[in-house]
């Protein structure tokens, strides 16, 4: 019998906070194959479409979360820590709506042009460049105690 | 490795966890580019499967209401030895039963896009 998937020790159940980060890997798996002139089918094109429809609508909704608590915690002073560290959440969040609708577009034959594709190269880019940061810093958080 | 190419293939999968189980209907389709059986439940997976023939691979949920995951790989198995069956969970210890029922596979959750790739590689191309 194969084996495939976690260690005993980091089995549980899926929920959102796991699906939507392996939604939106997907996704960029999806518009990286696009941009290699990987073919693409009826199928395939469906499951793209899907894709991108779910991140949408979970990245608007994390924005939009994002949103409310800086209205309500509008205590806290801009340029601090905290409030620099949920503009560049909600900036990521936009960026990957936007990845979405491209995503779709890509799928549904509007994706065409030199211009159109450097500007899914680029927030492909800018996704990618926050997820590792993002994954360096949570790493790292013991430093912050010397 | 078993390592086999289905031009064709056929997948089915049976969880009741509807937020797990679309998305691995997305990555399988998208791997695949075929359509992908989704079901609810082993009685629902099984009905299907006496009425309108068998899939090539079923991945299936253990804990999935009516049928679990190891009643349906034991009747599927006995029906169709040569198709592949994959169990999954995230219990640690249904992997050992798994092991012992005679699945092909067993998938720990949460499954990530890159197990799939692999199942993907593993049995399909």
């Amino acid at each position: 019998m194969i084996r495939f998937g976690p260690a005993a020790r980091e089995m549980k159940s899926m929920s959102k906070e796991d699906i939507f980060p392996s939604r939106l890997k997907l996704l960029i798996i999806m518009s990286k194959a696009y941009l290699k002139d990987y073919p693409t089918g009826k199928y395939r094109k469906q499951a793209i479409i899907e894709n991108a429809r779910f991140v949408f609508y979970h990245s608007l909704k994390l924005s939009s979360d994002i949103a409310t608590v800086k209205n309500d915690d509008s205590r806290t002073p801009p340029g601090t820590a905290s409030s620099g560290d949920m503009q560049d959440e909600f900036i990521f969040y936009q960026r990957t709506q936007l990845l979405a609708v491209m995503a779709e577009a890509l799928a549904e034959g509007r994706l065409e042009g030199q211009f159109r594709k450097k500007a899914l190269q680029d927030n492909l880019n800018r996704i990618c460049e926050t997820l590792i940061f993002n994954f360096h810093i949570k790493d790292v958080n013991f430093l912050k105690v010397a | 490795m078993s390592q086999v190419n289905i031009p064709n293939v056929k997948i089915a999968v049976i969880d009741d966890d509807l937020l797990g189980r679309d998305f691995i209907v997305t990555v399988l389709m998208y791997c695949v580019n075929r359509d992908i059986l989704s079901f609810d439940s082993g009685t629902a997976a099984w009905k299907y499967i006496k009425d309108h023939g068998s899939p090539d691979i079923i991945i299936s949920g253990i804990d999935v209401p009516g049928l679990s995951g190891f009643e349906l790989l034991s009747k599927f198995k006995k029906k169709y030895p040569e198709k592949k069956c994959l169990l999954m969970s995230a219990d640690p210890a249904h992997e050992q039963s798994a092991r012992d029922s005679g699945a092909d596979a067993f998938l720990a959750k949460p499954v990530s896009v890159n197990d799939l790739f692999k199942v993907v590689e593993t049995f399909v191309v």
